[in-house]
Order: structure tokens, then C-alpha cells, then sequence
């Protein structure tokens, strides 16, 4: 069974593509951010005073922000994935 | 194994299979032509002002019989029965009626199609039928090659009378030519010559299947520009966009350019090269954005684009002018917002969409391929066409972020005109969780750089040992 087209809606992206540019700035700063903080954590930290369970919280949270600051970068640019 | 099968088996196969293929054949493909049905009157107009030739044919059918009459039959003539791209018929009402393909035993030279109708016609009384075709290389250039500075003639040869499986009584044909310059036509009185305009007719009392050369050979410098292949993709995202991508082959199909081409006459006087093609016109939807032309060598810089209220006008002028056989490629490319296009319940979504876009006015198209990219993760895909068309075998596209590949639905046609501006329906479930798995790559790759990070840091790489272990 096929739907008729007067019973259906139009489709819209789910993220309006005019906030793609806002949502990027946004995300990508907080994203290089916490890559930052990873970073000069990996290279200040030594040995005895390294903690695991903070380098993956931090990793994690860099690369879900900077993770999706990519997608949207890739949609401004027009690279519609 | 099939020789393996008793022979009686194998007798039973084919029999059950012959049977098969006569109903087949008889069901669709053979008609009769019904002596009841008469044409009371046909206005025929034969536009040959462009490089088609565009029919239009109103006719009177009356129904001489004692039964209401269901459909009937069109015929194409002889002499144009290999041109034709596109034929249409309206009722009264100006709804499009439904045509079949079919032959009439006795005639198995002659095209034939049947016009299933909306409403009967009843014994006696008689009803009104615009018939429009459209006919594509029917004019000829001749002679077959010019010179820059000569106007193309062509010559046009068709049916003096309504080609009819029917008896007409009454019938006239106007042939728009749109210039007073023709060099010699067919001459059956009464005819008649008005500014770009002949009249033949009226003539009455035509039997069926009456053929009778109809030749005009005129002045024609209109653009003969033939699309001889374009290759349309058109790439969905659920991010809100539509890419269209559109290769196309262009060569100029009128009369050969003859001895030199000299840019100097071409420049300096503008009605040098009456028959060329210095820019053309192309239309795209409303909505289209980031439009970019260019070939291989790169952006064709000479083009112009003009936003309308209803269209997107490209002014696109090639990097040299088209003479008679002189050709040119390039890609057009356009994007389109997707809710123009894109229409869901839930996870069913419905993309319709052109077959193929306005290329230039009165344009004639040899072959088209139209792929259609859909997102990856779509399944259940179902395609309408609004005519007849071959689909191509479905393929794989590999582009950003994909992993199994995205599904690609292609179809092709030929011969094609502007009446074939027509839209496709494609349906398809897309669950919209999917959508999350493009960034989760992303998000994914990044942390598992971070994680060899982690792993780095922790490995040894020194070659003797501190002096003090653990002195910090």
C-alpha cells in the first residue's frame, strides 16, 4: 500500500541549514577546546600523577563536540553528506 | 534438469507456455479499426517554425454506429513514423487521455495508437479531440551545407491530409513557417499563403490511410540544436539538499558550415552567421542556488544567470559560437532545497521530481540518463514513471562518509522532447535514526585517534634506564 502525496508533509532537514555556520563555530571552538585541554594534559601529566579515567572523559567529550563541529562544517561548505 | 523432463511433461511446459504468449499478444497488442467511427471535421496546425515539428490536431469524431464507442485509433504516417518523440490527446474537458502502443492486422507497416477514452460516445452524437505530437529531425537542411554568411534552408516532408484509420469528411492544415521566404511547396488547390503561414484545405471526402507528399522547403534560421546525450544526477541529502548535476553533449544539427569561419566577419557584423548559435537559454527551477557551468577546461565565464519569479533564467553562451556540425560539452550543476521535492509520512518519503529539465526552447534530446543518489540506509524503493522509459540496472555510489555505499537508481530514454518534462515518483523507508550514523563516524574516528594517545604516552620508548627510577 502506498501513501498519496496529499496525506504527506514535506520534508524539512532536521537541523534548519541556516544555524549549519552558528552550530559549527559553536561546536568546533568547544570541540578544539577540549582537544586543547587533552593535549597539554597528555604532555604535562607524568607517570604517578596521570589519572585514566580524565583522559577519556576528555578525549570523549573533544571528539563527540569536534565529531559533529565536522559534519556541520562539511553541510556549510555545501559537502551535503 | 530440463532433459531429463518426460517428454510429456516438456510437451505440457510448452504448450501452457504458447498459451501464455497469445494471451499476452492478444490482450495488448492487436485492435481492429471500427467502420462506425467517422471524423466530421480536422484543424490541423503543422508548426515547423522551430527545429521540431509540432502538431496540433483538433478533431470532430462522430459515432456513425449503433454502440457507444469506448476508444479509438491514431495512426502515424510512413514518412514521419520514425521522428516521432511525443504524442498526446485531450477530451474536451482538456484532461490528457491514456494511449496504448498497438497495431491493426493488415497494417503491420503503419504506428498505430489507441485512445482509451474517459467518457463513451454514444451512438450518433460525436465529440471534439486535440491531438499534439511532436516530431523530431522531420526537417531536413537543404542544401545540407552553407557557407557563414548563408541562411539554412530546410525542407519538410509530411502527409497533405490527417493520416486516419478513419473516413474524414472536412479537414484544413495551416503550416506555420514564420518567415515569407519559402522557396517552393506543394501545391493542391484551394491553398493559400499568408505572411508565414500556409493554409492547404479545405479538402473533403478523405478516405483512410490516404498519404499524399506535403514538401515545403523554407528559410528556417531558428537554433537546430541537438542535445545529443545528457547524463542528469541528481544527489538526495536528508540534510536539506537536493544536488543536481547535469553533463550534456550539444551539437548544432543544421546545415554544415561549408568553407571557413572567419571571426572577424562574425564580430564585426551581427548578422553574420544567420544559422549559428552565439548563447542560448536555459531554465531551472525557482529554487536553484550555487549554480556553477564549466567543462573540463574550467568555469565558462561567459555566461549569465538572472533570477525570476518563477524560474532561474541561465543566458549561457558556449566558448565558441555552434556552427552546422560544430558541438560542445559541459556540466551544469544547480542546488535545490529538499523540501520541494521531498514529502514523508513517518519513515515513507516520496522524491518526485523531473525526468529530465528544460535544456533550451524547443529542444531535442537523443539520450538521456537521469541516476538518482538516495542516502544510505534507504530500502523499499519503489519508482513511478509518468511515460514509458528503461531502467538501468541499480548501482552503488561511494562518496563522503559512506560505508556499504549509497543505492543508485538509474533510467534512461531516448529521443525526448519538452513535452517529456514530466515528473517521476520514487518512494522509499528511510529510517531517520540513520541520519546520526554520518557524524558518529566522524565522532567515532576522532576518538580513536585520541585513544592511540592515550596508549602512546604510556609506552616506554627510552634506551637505558633513568638513574633514579620514580624520582618525581
Amino acid at each position: 500500500m502506498s501513501l498519496e502525496i496529499e496525506s504527506m508533509v514535506r520534508h524539512v532537514s532536521p537541523i534548519n541549514p541556516a544555524v549549519f555556520p552558528h552550530l559549527t563555530l559553536l561546536l568546533l571552538s568547544i570541540g578544539i577546546f577540549f582537544t586543547a585541554w587533552f593535549f597539554v594534559y597528555e604532555v604535562t601529566s607524568t607517570k604517578s600523577s596521570r589519572d585514566l579515567f580524565k583522559e577519556l572523559l576528555l578525549s570523549l567529550v573533544a571528539s563527540l563536540f569536534s565529531g559533529f563541529g565536522i559534519l556541520f562544517l562539511l553541510l556549510w561548505v555545501g559537502i551535503y553528506v | 534438469m530440463s532433459s531429463e523432463l518426460p517428454a510429456r511433461n516438456k510437451m505440457r511446459i510448452c504448450v501452457v507456455f504458447l498459451l501464455f504468449i497469445f494471451t499476452i499478444c492478444g490482450s495488448i497488442n492487436v485492435d481492429t479499426v471500427s467502420s462506425d467511427i467517422k471524423i466530421k471535421n480536422v484543424d490541423r496546425i503543422i508548426d515547423c517554425s522551430s527545429q521540431l515539428v509540432k502538431t496540433t490536431s483538433k478533431i470532430t469524431l462522430e459515432n456513425s454506429g449503433k454502440a457507444p464507442i469506448k476508444s479509438f485509433l491514431l495512426a502515424i504516417e510512413n514518412v514521419l513514423k520514425d521522428h516521432i518523440s511525443f504524442l498526446g490527446v485531450k477530451d474536451s474537458h482538456n484532461k490528457d487521455l491514456r494511449l496504448i502502443e498497438t497495431t491493426v492486422k493488415g497494417y503491420d507497416y503503419i504506428k498505430f495508437y489507441r485512445v482509451e477514452l474517459k467518457d463513451v460516445i454514444n451512438a450518433g452524437s460525436s465529440s471534439i479531440f486535440t491531438a499534439e505530437s511532436v516530431f523530431t529531425k522531420a526537417l531536413q537542411p537543404y542544401p545540407t551545407a552553407i557557407t557563414q554568411q548563408e541562411d539554412q534552408l530546410v525542407k519538410f516532408n509530411g502527409n497533405l491530409y490527417f493520416f486516419s484509420p478513419y473516413y474524414v469528411i472536412s479537414q484544413k492544415t495551416n503550416v506555420i513557417l514564420n518567415t515569407k521566404s519559402v522557396e517552393s511547396f506543394t501545391k493542391v488547390k484551394p491553398f493559400s499563403q499568408l505572411d508565414g503561414t500556409l493554409i492547404f484545405g479545405s479538402y473533403s471526402n478523405i478516405g483512410p490511410f490516404t498519404e499524399k507528399e506535403l514538401s515545403v522547403h523554407f528559410k528556417n534560421n531558428s537554433p537546430f540544436l541537438t542535445v545529443t546525450r545528457i547524463e542528469r544526477l541528481i544527489e538526495v541529502s536528508h540534510w536539506g539538499n537536493i544536488a543536481v548535476e547535469e553533463k550534456i553533449e550539444i551539437e548544432h544539427t543544421g546545415a554544415k558550415l561549408s568553407g571557413p569561419f572567419s571571426r572577424y566577419h562574425y564580430q564585426q557584423d551581427h548578422h553574420s552567421g544567420p544559422a549559428s548559435v552565439r548563447s542560448y537559454k536555459t531554465l531551472l527551477p525557482a529554487s536553484a542556488a550555487d549554480v556553477y557551468y564549466r567543462d573540463t577546461n574550467g568555469n565558462i565565464s561567459t555566461s549569465n544567470m538572472k533570477v525570476k519569479k518563477d524560474s532561474v533564467e541561465l543566458d549561457l553562451r558556449p566558448r565558441y559560437p555552434l556552427f552546422g556540425g560544430w558541438k560542445t560539452h559541459y556540466t551544469l550543476g544547480y542546488n535545490v532545497p529538499s523540501y520541494e521535492y521531498i514529502y514523508h509520512s513517518g519513515n515513507e518519503y516520496l522524491l518526485k521530481m523531473r525526468v529530465i529539465d528544460h535544456i533550451v526552447d524547443d529542444m531535442q534530446v537523443d539520450e538521456l540518463v537521469t541516476k538518482v543518489i538516495l542516502p544510505e540506509g534507504v530500502h523499499n524503493i519503489k519508482i513511478n514513471f509518468p511515460y514509458s522509459i528503461t531502467r538501468l540496472p541499480d548501482t552503488l555510489h561511494y562518496t563522503y562518509l559512506d560505508t556499504q555505499g549509497r543505492p543508485v537508481i538509474s533510467f534512461t530514454k531516448k529521443n525526448i522532447v519538452e513535452n517529456h518534462i514530466q515528473d517521476f515518483q520514487l518512494r522509499y523507508t528511510f529510517p531517520t535514526i540513520i541520519m546520526l550514523r554520518e557524524p558518529l563516524i566522524v565522532v567515532g574516528s576522532l576518538y580513536a585517534l585520541f585513544l592511540c594517545v592515550i596508549i602512546y604516552v604510556r609506552l616506554d620508548f627510552s634506551i637505558h634506564k633513568p638513574e633514579h627510577a620514580h624520582k618525581d
